[in-house]
């Protein structure tokens, strides 16, 4: 499969900061590609170097098999945090405003605003100011200002944030949708319930540097099966002092916990303790990893 | 350029569609013409109020003078409806000056009488150098002063002649002043005869070029600083994040001071429409020759490119309206030189500080556009020399700011300082 996107040993400074070091990356063409990292790791300094919004310091950048970022400008869509609206236009004027932009033309602009406005379920707002509108409205038209231009390359930001959870779904079969139509999306966020469901493949950063790369299971296989998911009647309490404990993520009625030694010999040091209900041998979730990398370390 | 374009479009759509448009296109019309009509009415009505004034006559002969002027039976002529004045006249009768003087500054004070004068014996020797006094407690008045020394005069120079025997009538005769006539040039029409110059008609000669250069400065001000508060818009809601996706920084801003030439244009274009039809009907519908239209249109365009590139750069530099104001106020300074000077070029239009000032690029729009229109005009050579300053001005102030726009347009945090801009423009 031929990539969307190649980063080369990419690298971008803010002065003194290095928000992207020695980045390579490489994005298949059609897949949904799922950006993850904390606040400030480099995230949207990566999506706005892959949309020529800012220029990198050192390594290249391939976009749609072409080295001038600024060439592919057409194809490729973004849609940033924010919302990016103008208050006081009209939802219509605004929609064409973009896709005339990306080199669409009216008749076809008009046909795909009907169709994308009955999919994510808008009625009658065409005529309405974006002011008018609410925050799940927005988000929604913001959506499709960056599709109606059938793009080949779709970058969202944080695409889901802030959304009601009936707003989230329309959202994310928005999304499919896309992927169906032959485009490649590629979103970051900080929803990893949303990036193990929905991406082929998923890439962290942190600190600025790659530190995942890869589909869901060559992730949770770098990071073995040293979980297990535990129910018991004594709950959290018991697992107090169990020497193969190395961390545990407490859900109330369950608990994964990381182990730093065998299985075996932790289930028989639970059932010294309490009633097992529930013992499970599981891989890490990308929330429990995520946490791992993210988490600062003890020195 | 077809992005460009499509910005420009886009930009133009919004600013026409924008309130400081609207209020701009009908209501500068109406408080213009309100304000005329208000100058017009208050300078002939304000001033209907009936002052009497005591007056206390030593000379002996001010008294029928002032009552018969005060009926307005004789001289001085007014203009305008003079004011109403009603003399009184008081002597001491056995009272001291003094004590009269006290009692009529307490009747001023008490407003039974609007002020009083004292006309001295003395003032008809023709060597004395005595004065109408005159006292009041409204100081900044001035109609009744200049009355009662045009009248008082009046009787002061009858006096005079009388005793001097000589007839006021064939003096007012021998006196005459002969009138200026302000005429035009003379000039040979095609059989040769030679054409007697037309009188000059104030609204051609000075109101027609005046119109015009208040005409610039509306619409300049009504349009290039609007790009400050949409790029801001576009700064801080992201908008231009999404933008520059699709355009370049460069493409973005040159449509952007497009849409705003073209607003501008639109602007000038509805009021010089509004202008053409007044002139039809009031007889001056060629008051504007083509020259001075075209001059007004390029002008125009380049004003608006120099201050619209300015007011870019700032809004890209700057993070919210308020941290704009503080650049904004030295644009401004340069923006008022017009407003400040051109009464000084109207007066003297070829003066070297009127030359001076019409080659300042960012008063050129203006004053040289009055200069142009003010006969017989500057020198082709002061034209050119203006125009090709501002020229330059214009490419030099449109690559700085977008090199400020490019860098400034993505800048989150806070705003640019002067000298960040500086640096910015010379880093590229």
């Amino acid at each position: 499969m031929k990539d969307a996107i190649v980063l080369r040993d990419v690298t971008k400074r803010f002065g003194p900061v290095s928000a992207v070091s020695n980045l390579s990356l490489a994005v298949p063409a059609g897949s949904i590609y799922g950006f993850i990292g904390p606040n400030g790791s480099g995230k949207t300094t990566t999506l706005r170097m892959i949309m020529h919004i800012l220029l990198p310091d050192h390594g290249e950048i391939e976009v749609l098999g072409s080295r001038d970022t600024a060439a592919a400008r057409d194809q490729v869509s973004y849609l940033p945090e924010e919302r990016g609206l103008y208050k006081k236009m009209t939802v219509r004027r605004l929609l064409r405003y973009y896709a005339k932009l990306k080199g669409c033309r009216r008749p076809e602009i008009d046909a795909d605003v009907d169709e994308w406005m009955v999919r994510m379920d808008l009625p009658g707002v065409l005529d309405r100011t974006i002011e008018t509108l609410s925050k799940g409205m927005s988000q929604k038209v913001q959506f499709i200002s960056a599709v109606i231009s059938r793009p080949a390359l779709l970058i969202l930001d944080e695409p889901f944030s802030g959304l009601d959870p009936v707003n989230a779904q329309v959202l994310k079969d928005a999304v499919l949708e896309m992927r169906r139509r032959g485009a490649t999306v590629v979103f970051s966020t900080h929803d990893m319930d949303t990036a193990e469901k929905m991406c082929d493949r998923l890439f962290m950063i942190f600190k600025g540097t790659k530190v995942l790369d890869g589909t869901l299971h060559d992730i949770q296989e770098q990071y073995g099966a040293d979980t297990v998911r535990v129910r018991t009647t004594g709950g959290v309490e018991v697992l107090a002092g169990i020497p193969e404990v190395e961390s545990l993520n407490d859900f109330g009625q369950m608990q994964d916990v990381r182990l730093r030694g065998d299985a075996q010999a932790f289930l028989a040091h639970l059932i010294a303790r309490t009633t097992v209900l529930h013992f499970e041998v599981t891989r890490p979730s990308l929330q429990d990893i995520f946490v791992r990398i993210a988490t600062p370390r003890e020195s | 350029m077809r992005k460009t374009l499509i910005v420009a479009a886009a930009e133009f759509g919004t600013l026409v569609r924008s309130k400081a448009f609207m209020v701009t296109l009908i209501l500068m019309p109406v408080i213009m013409a309100a304000s005329v009509f208000l100058m017009k009415t208050t300078r002939n009505a304000t001033d209907t109020l009936e002052r009497t004034f005591a007056f206390i006559d030593h000379s002996g002969i001010a008294a029928p003078v002032l009552k018969a002027a005060a009926e307005g039976l004789i001289v001085p002529p007014a203009k305008d409806a003079p004011p109403r004045f009603t003399p009184v006249e008081v002597s001491p009768k056995g009272r001291s000056i003094e004590a009269l003087r006290i009692e009529l500054s307490d009747r001023v004070r008490r407003q039974e009488l609007f002020a009083f004068v004292e006309i001295p014996a003395e003032i008809v020797d023709p060597d004395s150098k005595s004065e109408i006094r005159y006292y009041s407690n409204h100081p900044s008045y001035a109609p009744l002063p200049e009355w009662l020394r045009t009248t008082v005069n009046y009787a002061v120079l009858a006096e005079r002649f009388r005793a001097a025997t000589v007839d006021p009538r064939l003096v007012a005769r021998l006196t005459r002043v002969a009138p200026v006539s302000n005429l035009g040039l003379f000039e040979r029409d095609a059989a040769g005869s030679v054409q007697a110059g037309a009188e000059v008609d104030p609204v051609r000669a000075v109101g027609v070029p005046a119109v015009m250069m208040v005409l610039m400065f509306i619409v300049v001000m009504a349009s290039a600083p609007q790009l400050l508060n949409t790029v801001i818009e576009e700064k801080m809601s992201r908008i231009s994040e999404v933008l520059i996706g699709s355009v370049s920084p460069s493409e973005l801003m040159m449509g952007k001071l497009l849409g705003c030439a073209a607003m501008s244009l639109v602007l000038a274009a509805i009021y010089i429409a509004g202008g053409l039809v007044m002139g039809q009907t009031y007889g001056y519908a060629d008051a504007v020759s083509a020259r001075m239209a075209a001059w007004f249109l390029l002008f125009l365009l380049m004003a608006v490119l120099i201050f619209g590139a300015i007011f870019i750069a700032i809004g890209a530099a700057c993070n919210d309206l308020k941290d704009s104001q503080s650049m904004m106020t030295p644009v401004m300074l340069f923006m008022m030189v017009p407003v400040l000077t051109w009464s000084a070029v109207l007066k003297a239009p070829d003066s070297t500080l009127s030359l001076a000032l019409s080659l300042l690029p960012t008063a050129t729009p203006f004053l040289m556009l009055l200069r142009i229109g003010l006969q017989p005009g500057p020198p082709l050579w002061q034209i050119l020399l203006s125009v090709a300053l501002m020229a330059v001005t214009t490419v030099v102030t449109v690559w700085a700011a977008g090199r400020i726009f490019r860098t400034g347009i993505l800048m989150q945090g806070k705003s640019a300082s002067v000298g960040e801009m500086i640096r910015w423009v010379k880093a590229g």
